[in-house]
């Protein structure tokens, strides 16, 4: 799973082919969907050879089949594997959602078109936004919730989906199996940039997870230059905490994702784009043609210098 | 005289059917045949991630894809790379690399590049047909050298740019104008 390190910005999931494929399983619960469906297409592509050798003998015979027939293989065959399919996905349903007592918190909100994360909710409560850490081989229940519209959290390598419904709150148990990075993505219909609507999921082995946690409590990185600093000034004076928050330099905004780390994510946009300067000053200028529909403005009246600046300072935000 | 029904009496036996068409008879071969091929298919597809042929058939698609929209964008000829000319304005450069630098450093999110899966941005110029173009960035002759030093640090040039310096290294911005030369017509 390494990428090339000469590449600039963190690692991201953008680069590595099938981080977002359910046959490339790494989780639990792809494991249990995968085989149900090799299961399901192994016994239904034999139903339906079987199928047309019978319809194969029934052009060769003389004689036009008895009712037999018309009872076992048209209503008898169809119930019993029909009622064998439900038993075994419903099996499936039952074992990929079990609750774990205890399992790790991590609560996941759905915007149009981001993800807000909070890890450890009823505790430390930490922040962060379009990414997802999970440690390998521990059961972490995520409760599911939507702001706006319904959405639909999956990350088709580790777990099913489950939908995100506003007022309602949705739970589901993931233990990812090997450590790497993964590529969620939002799959109910929910708006414009709906296909734009993605996410991160870095898996750690457990004393990694343990530590990172505690690196990303706390306030965000100092601006050591005086480009970061400009940079700095340029967020605070031209809005941005009135929806974005970076701890430390300007808290309570919640309308949209947390910065406080927002140059260690391995991506940019909910998913989108590789986590760089380039792409940010980007996004800063032009949002409306990154990402239909988003409800931050373009704020392309910066002066070249002060995008320069802001582009700078969130990207080293790590 | 109404037809009678096949399975009364009245009517006698049945005379054998006649097989007719290919696929009426060679029906267990043809589910066979498409049984194995989606059996293949899920196998093929799970092939390990990276080591497969698969990634080298997303790659090729995606960019095919981009290709094609970049051709109902903008015409069949403007854009169209031109790698010699290319070469003989960077030697012992690496166009196809510039390329995949040019992706990784984000210039698309403000610039459409010909040629590059997903730039599309329209924040700065596009930048088709710039082996045409008389200067860079409205600052520096558009030759070689002040395109490379330009991609080094855009600010030292302009001070006013809105494009960052994104840490380019020499070698890299030699890769990214070799590439960027391809791009005649327009």
């Amino acid at each position: 799973m390494e990428t090339d390190n000469t590449l600039p910005g963190p690692e991201s999931a953008l680069d590595i082919f099938g981080s977002q494929s359910a046959l490339a399983r790494s989780g639990v619960g792809a494991d249990l969907a995968l085989d149900l469906t090799v299961a399901m297409t192994v016994a239904f592509g034999l139903i339906f050879i079987g199928v047309m050798a019978l319809v194969w003998f029934a052009w060769r015979r003389d004689q036009p089949a008895g009712s037999w027939w018309v009872w076992s293989g048209g209503i008898l065959l169809p119930l019993v594997s029909i009622i064998a399919v439900m038993a075994g996905s419903t099996a499936v349903l039952v074992a990929s959602t079990r609750p774990a007592p205890d399992a790790i918190k991590i609560d996941v909100t759905g915007y149009q078109f981001w993800w807000d994360v909070v890890y450890d909710p009823n505790g430390a409560a930490v922040r962060d936004a379009n990414e997802l850490v999970l440690p390998a081989g521990r059961p972490v229940t995520l409760r599911l919730r939507a702001s706006d519209v319904i959405h639909s959290f999956w990350i088709p390598s580790i777990a099913g989906k489950m939908d995100m419904i506003p007022g309602r709150t949705n739970t589901l148990t993931v233990t990812a199996r090997e450590t790497g990075r993964f590529r969620g993505q939002c799959a109910e219909f929910c708006g414009l940039s709906h296909p734009r609507m993605a996410f991160e999921v870095v898996v750690m082995e457990p004393g990694a997870f343990d530590a990172w946690l505690a690196g990303i409590e706390g306030e965000a990185r100092d601006a050591a230059r005086p480009e970061l600093l400009a940079g700095r000034d340029v967020f605070v004076d031209y809005g941005c905490p009135a929806c974005h928050e970076i701890r430390g330099v300007a808290e309570g905004g919640r309308l949209g994702p947390d910065l406080t780390r927002v140059g260690a994510r391995g991506s940019l946009g909910a998913g989108m784009w590789r986590m760089n300067q380039g792409n940010l000053a980007g996004w800063i200028a032009d949002v409306g043609d990154m990402k239909p529909g988003a409800k931050m403005p373009s704020y392309n009246h910066l002066s070249g210098p002060e995008l320069r600046a802001v582009s700078a300072y969130l990207a080293s935000l790590k | 005289m109404p037809a009678c029904v096949p399975t009364s009496p009245e009517c006698g036996p049945t005379p054998p059917r006649p097989i007719e068409g290919v696929f009426a008879e060679r029906t267990y071969l043809w589910a066979a045949v498409l049984t194995a091929a989606a059996i293949g298919a899920m196998v093929w597809a799970a092939l390990k991630p990276g080591d497969g042929p698969g990634s080298t058939v997303a790659v090729r698609t995606q960019a095919a894809l981009s290709d094609a929209a970049d051709w109902f964008r903008r015409g069949p000829v403007d854009g169209h790379p031109d790698w010699e000319h290319a070469a003989r304005q960077v030697h012992d450069a690496d166009p196809d690399r510039g390329a995949a630098l040019m992706l990784s450093y984000g210039c698309g999110a403000c610039h459409a590049i010909p040629g590059v899966v997903g730039a599309r941005g329209s924040v700065g110029p596009d930048l088709a047909g710039f082996a045409g173009r008389a200067y860079v960035a409205g600052v520096l002759p558009n030759e070689p050298d002040g395109l490379v030093r330009w991609l080094m640090n855009p600010p030292v040039h302009s001070p006013n740019t809105a494009m960052p310096d994104l840490g380019v290294s020499e070698t890299e911005a030699r890769d990214m104008a070799a590439y960027l030369y391809t791009l005649r017509g327009g």
